[in-house]
């Protein structure tokens, strides 16, 4: 048995123990990415850096064997910078996005190509749920939305940007036509009340929001009628129909309304255990202060959104809003951090020779109108065939790759060591269950052990050296020739998204190749 | 598929073998019967083989001799090394390109003729820049002398004078002797044709006397030479001679028997004057009894170990091989030493391991010797990657007896019973000669069972390096042999316990083996007088770059770089300021003048922040900028990083991106901390000593001239080396020749018979044509 310290945590492992699972047995986890335990590989990545505090070293704990008498340290400041260093040269070379420009580029952060995908199968109570993920007021964005999504859509540099703000306004409508609305699953009931003032944008997808996170609301406003700012519009901008809808799906939903009353904010504030202020532009009133993030007052346990804070002229600007106050009410009253936005790792515009690359995946042709005018919006095949517009920008691998989450819990830097221009995009298929992306790999060469050891096909192989080193299949041929029966333990085993299951992480089958 | 290459892959296979680690000599013979690596080639070679699709493109594209793509019929190599570099080797390179007229992203020229290929470093740092058009060398170039060396080539490619032989026949009682070197820094001056010429003159005139082809003499600045011994007469040296010389030379010592003829009047060798300004071109005689003479300040203040009897012993002559002494040491071990006594005298000698980090070598040794295995091996390591570095090179050439020796001796210390000698496939001289070596010593029962008739038997075989500058380390040489690339292991296990196919193996590298036989002759601690306390014996340099006399020197430990510079090198060529020494090639760092006095030992250069690395010694003078020194230095490791720990893979490019911008003047101040701070750690975060020292070129520069870095980020290069910020401009003392204008090869001058020139900034590509042309330095700089 070999004796250590690993963070001052005396260690007793067998010989031949590396330094990883020597920590592991202390209950100290340690982040790997070139390692799996499955095949040999040697240490490449170095983001499992630990430090020889006697040599002053910087080993990769994934290999190291343990020795007598060792002094490691896994969490100093200096290792975690180490780490940090080795994740954002990784990242410099990485050229990829975690989550698509679209979705980016959205206030609400709606998960625009999953739901187009699941659009392009007819699977549109599915894409409803997607879109009411991040988004309360569906129906009504559905006419109102300035679509700051399209403008971003990398579609629009080839034959027009997807008609996103459509697409989402006919699963809204489909919702719409039947008698049981889609309503999200609640989280486990909790015991407080929220109010909300003010049944405009704002109030009413903060009220949406608190209820999903298991809490009770009040909506008060003044006026007779929920909906704020949206009453003013006119019958071709917003029908009033689409409006009402919109409240009763709420309303169903739990949402209790106290219309037509006047209420004081100190009152509330000790009737409730939390209240949020979205009542609009001119009505700040005396003695609350807004702080400049966080939507939150000089006073404990009042909140705000919307224009109330200052004048807000995108509606879904507003709803993001009102997303982010119910929020930090959940973070006020559960003592829980506030959830900030994940890593995200982008590229900015596509080249000329990556647009065709991209449109393997998606079909062919201009962007499509609605036949029947805007209004109305798409009919179902006019829906389907413009879902299928959308490139699949976003990341197969966004919640599982192993590099943004590393890049996200170190806090890493994509930018930092950004002097020159990237790679170009490369992807290649194998038939409908693999993607290669090449300028996602970080060159851990597991797949190549991988099917080496299971004799696959021809397998693949390292090409060249120093940078311009990458991973390919021999002799220029295709993936086909290249993968077979090992293809699923290859996507696994992959710690980014340079292989990727076709249909990405989903359980369900929701690609296809338009080749 | 063609039948005709499936003939010939198969032909290759019976001859090369089938099993996974043949991959390297397999390709090898491929490349050298088609040209490149067909792919049809390469997916038969996976039929008939263990060796799979994979491995052969894994291996294959690692490796920078291997080509994918057909290339021109002849194939030319500019030499982009460190001393080549510092004298212009990418106008050189650019020149070619230009004069070929290849387009951007291509490489051959339109007739498929030519192929022009930037090689890491020839060895033939004295005569830089140095072009090689397939086996001939031309040395000392510039841009303006490249469509001469292009039509020379297809002159010398018509005549077919390379494949020209002449034979000696005498007739008369022998005169004297004449010894001429044949190394390939003589060879590439020309002395093949010195050689030929001298035959020649012998078989018209009927003089008989012995001539001899010695090694490398280690004067490389003043071949071709020939020495001239004659009973009664003092020793004369000829240096920098040509062809057509020779005749008058021969007959002022040895009187003709027969009539005279005329030689042809071509001239072959591109070697000018060295810039020893009082030498003229050629035909300078000296007395080896006359001192301060170049030649003489040259040798004497070396000493010979490794270079023993240079210039006196033809390296394949066994006979007087051992009528020098050589192989008693070997004698001496298998018949009267135990090996652990051995290893006592090489740890009682000092000796430290010549091939970069000083390991002490008995010390190393015993751990081979210590680990139990039916089965060990010793392995010479001659892949010498490093630009700006040829020590191995010419050891190998010349005294392949002596290494020879010094490799058995260490096998029967650590009991091995098989060797390998490692050496790059670019050094064709050296490979040659080690073979020719190993068969005449199985002739002389040296190599083989039952060594001398001891009871001690090593066999030693011959594997050449397809190029890669990582091989040079341990762990991925032993993984080239294996037929794999170059990847570096995590050690331990260190190799004298885990090595060539799990085996412990004792790799040492060519300078050091060359050592051994001088201690075990001398005794230890003779060797052990030689030296500082920490660094004992003689160190092999390569001298080149700035300085009037370079070439092969071997000094002893604790000279310092003053004494190297400026006695041996005979100061800076040119009479231009002493800059800075770069020692120790791509591991190693820059010393700057301030700091000569220092003693060269292992531990006195790491202070000082470079490395003795394998003995590049590269001179720098005022006109070279270090900003760009750096960054080739991480041009070359960035390329020759195996690719496998990410900081070297990405650090050593991201490193060079910022360099890159720094000397195109978009440097900002910000981007010095970021170099330096990545430049650490790259060199915390890689793993093996390729990735640990690519920073070092960096760091050492950033240290002694940083503020050569701030000028670069306020929009100044203040030596003019970088392209990007400089232009050309002609002052008042144009005459208005139109030399200039003529030989401009965009335009960029208008040729004004009498009038001042000038230069359209637009259009010039800085060249660097206009500079060397003009007959009054009007052309200036700025």
């Amino acid at each position: 048995m070999i004796q250590l310290k690993i963070d001052n945590i005396e260690i007793l492992v067998p010989e031949g123990t590396t330094l990883l699972k020597a920590a592991a047995t202390a209950g100290i986890t340690i982040p790997a990415m070139c390692y799996n335990e499955t095949v040999i590989n040697h240490a490449s990545c170095m983001v499992c850096a630990v430090k020889n505090n006697i040599t002053g070293e910087f080993l990769p704990s994934c290999e190291v064997k343990v020795q007598q008498g060792m002094n490691i340290s896994s969490n100093s400041e200096e290792v975690v910078e180490f780490r940090k260093d080795a994740l954002e040269l990784l990242l410099s070379d990485h050229v990829g996005d975690c989550e698509a420009p679209c979705r980016i580029s959205c206030p609400a952060f709606m998960d625009i190509p999953q739901m187009n995908r699941l659009i392009a199968i007819g699977n549109f109570a599915k894409a409803l749920e997607v879109v009411k993920e991040e988004i309360a007021l569906p129906l009504i964005l559905g006419y109102i939305c300035s679509a700051p999504c399209e403008s971003a859509c990398r579609r629009k540099q080839m034959e027009g940007a997807v008609s996103i703000c459509q697409l989402k306004k006919y699963t809204a409508l489909e919702d719409s036509k039947i008698a049981n609305h889609y309503l999200p699953e609640k989280s486990l009931k909790i015991n407080k009340e929220i109010a909300v003032i003010g049944a405009g944008m704002a109030g009413l997808t903060a009220a949406f929001h608190l209820l999903k996170l298991g809490y009770s609301c009040t909506v008060f406003d003044k006026n007779k009628k929920a909906g704020g700012a949206l009453l003013k519009l006119t019958e071709v901008e917003l029908p009033k129909g689409i409006l009402d809808t919109e409240i009763e799906i709420l309303q169903q939903f739990g949402v209790e309304f106290r219309l037509n009353s006047k209420v004081e904010t100190e009152q509330l504030k000790n009737d409730f255990d939390a209240v949020i202020l979205a009542s609009g532009e001119n009505s700040k009133e005396s003695g609350i202060e807004f702080s400049e993030t966080g939507y939150t007052t000089n006073q404990k346990g009042i909140f705000a959104c919307g224009s109330v804070i200052s004048p807000v002229k995108m509606a879904v600007k507003v709803v993001a809003q009102g997303k982010a106050a119910a929020y930090a009410v959940h973070s006020f009253l559960s003592g829980n951090l506030l959830q900030t936005k994940l890593f995200n790792s982008r590229f900015g515009k596509l080249r000329e020779e990556e647009i065709t690359t991209y449109l393997k995946e998606s079909k062919p042709g201009e962007r499509n109108e609605p036949s029947n005018g805007n209004q109305f919006g798409f009919n179902k095949e006019e829906a389907i065939a413009e879902a299928k517009r959308c490139l699949r920008c976003d990341c197969r691998k966004s919640h599982s790759c192993k590099l943004r989450i590393y890049a996200n819990d170190y806090k890493a830097n994509q930018l930092k060591f950004k002097f020159a221009s990237r790679k170009s995009i490369t992807k290649h298929f194998q038939q409908e269950k693999l993607v290669y992306e090449a300028e996602k790999c970080i060159k851990c060469g597991l797949c190549i052990e991988i099917l080496a050891k299971n004799k696959d096909l021809t397998g693949l192989t390292y090409i060249g050296r120093g940078f311009d080193m990458h991973i390919a299949v021999p002799f220029d041929k295709s993936l086909q020739q290249a993968i077979a029966n090992a293809a699923d333990e290859c996507i696994k085993t992959c710690p980014t998204a340079a292989l990727s299951a076709f249909s990405g992480e989903d359980e369900f089958k929701i690609n296809e190749v338009c080749e | 598929m063609n039948k005709e290459i499936i003939d010939i892959v198969d032909r290759i296979i019976a001859e090369k073998g089938k099993s996974v680690n043949r991959v390297i000599p397999v390709l090898q013979a491929i490349q050298l019967e088609f040209n490149y690596l067909p792919a049809e080639a390469l997916e038969r070679v996976c039929e008939i083989t263990e060796i799979t699709p994979s491995r052969i493109y894994s291996v294959s594209t690692f490796y920078s001799q291997f080509r994918h793509q057909q290339v021109g019929k002849h194939i030319i190599h500019v030499c982009v090394g460190t001393a080549c570099h510092v004298k212009g080797a990418m106008l050189v390179y650019d020149a070619f390109r230009r004069a070929l007229k290849l387009e951007d992203g291509c490489d051959t020229d339109a007739d498929g003729l030519f192929t022009v290929l930037k090689v890491a470093c020839l060895g033939c740092c004295t005569i830089a820049p140095v072009v090689q058009i397939d086996d001939i060398t031309y040395g000392n170039l510039t841009t303006e002398k490249v469509p001469e060396v292009l039509e020379d080539f297809k002159h010398a490619m018509n005549a077919g004078f390379l494949k020209q032989k002449e034979s000696l026949q005498y007739e008369s009682a022998v005169k004297g002797e004449i010894r001429i070197g044949l190394g390939s820094c003589c060879v590439a001056s020309g002395s093949a044709e010195v050689k030929s010429a001298l035959e020649k003159t012998l078989n018209k005139n009927k003089i008989n006397v012995n001539v001899k082809q010695v090694g490398c003499v280690g004067i490389c600045n003043q071949v071709p030479m020939i020495e001239i011994i004659k009973a009664g007469e003092p020793t004369a040296i000829y240096t920098k001679i040509q062809a057509e010389e020779v005749r008058n030379i021969v007959l002022k010592h040895f009187k003709p028997d027969g009539f005279l003829s005329n030689l042809g009047n071509r001239i072959y060798n591109y070697v000018e004057n060295l810039a020893i300004e009082d030498i003229p071109v050629s035909t300078h005689k000296y007395s080896v009894e006359k001192r301060d003479t170049p030649v003489s300040e040259f040798l004497d203040r070396q000493i010979n170990i490794a270079t023993e009897h240079r210039g006196i012993i033809k390296p394949l002559d066994i006979e007087e091989y051992i009528r020098l002494g050589g192989f008693s040491a070997l004698r001496k071990c298998l018949f009267d030493l135990h090996p652990d006594e051995m290893i006592e005298e090489i740890k009682l000698s000092g000796l430290r391991g010549r091939g970069g980090a000083g390991f002490p070598s008995g010390i190393k040794w015993e751990m081979v010797k210590n680990a139990v295995s039916e089965e060990k091996f010793v392995i010479c390591n001659g892949d010498e990657g490093d630009p700006g570095a040829f020590m191995d090179r010419m050891l190998l050439e010349s005294y392949p007896f002596r290494i020879i020796e010094g490799m058995i001796i260490a096998a029967y210390a650590v009991g091995a019973s098989r060797g390998i000698f490692y050496i790059r496939a670019e050094y064709k001289l050296a490979v040659k000669q080690i073979l020719a070596a190993l068969e005449i010593c199985h002739q002389h029962n040296i190599v083989g069972s039952t060594i001398l008739n001891s009871n001690f038997s090593f066999e030693i075989s011959l594997f050449e390096g397809a190029g890669a500058f990582i091989c040079g380390e341990e762990s991925a040489l032993i993984q080239s042999v294996e037929g794999e690339r170059g990847f570096p292991s995590l050690r331990p296990p260190y190799p004298s316990e885990n090595g060539l196919w799990g085996k412990p193996t004792l790799i040492n590298n060519a300078e050091t083996f060359s050592l051994v036989s001088w201690i075990f002759r001398n005794g230890a601690s003779e060797f052990n007088k030689i030296g500082t306390v920490n660094s004992k014996g003689t160190k092999v340099f390569a001298l080149a770059g700035k300085v009037n006399r370079g070439g092969l020197i071997e000094v002893p430990m604790g000279t310092t770089i003053r004494q190297i510079v400026e006695e041996i090198g005979g100061g800076i060529a040119g009479g231009k300021a002493f800059k800075a020494v770069q020692i120790g090639g791509p591991s190693g760092g820059c010393i700057p003048a301030s700091m000569a006095d220092i003693p060269i030992d292992y531990e006195s250069l790491t202070l000082a922040g470079a490395m003795m690395g394998s003995g590049g010694l590269v001179v720098l003078d005022e006109t070279d900028c270090m900003v760009d020194i750096s960054r080739f230095f991480l041009s070359f490791t960035q390329d020759q990083s195996c690719g496998k720990c990410t900081f070297c893979r990405i650090g050593t490019q991201k490193m060079l991106e910022i360099l890159n911008k720094i000397c195109s003047g978009k440097g900002k101040a910000e981007d010095i901390a970021l170099l330096e701070q990545l430049a650490i750690k790259t060199k915390q975060g890689s793993l093996c000593g390729l990735g640990k020292s690519a920073p070092n070129p960096v760091l050492s520069t950033l240290l002694y001239y940083r503020p050569e870095y701030d000028a670069h980020i306020q929009g100044h290069c203040p030596t003019g080396k970088c392209k990007d910020m400089i232009h050309y401009e002609i002052t008042e003392d144009c005459i208005g020749c139109t030399k200039c204008a003529q030989r401009c090869p965009t335009d960029a001058i208008e040729a004004k018979p009498h009038e001042l020139h000038t230069i359209d900034k637009e259009k010039c590509i800085k060249c660097d044509i206009c500079k060397q042309i003009c007959p009054t330095n009007a052309v200036i700089i700025k």
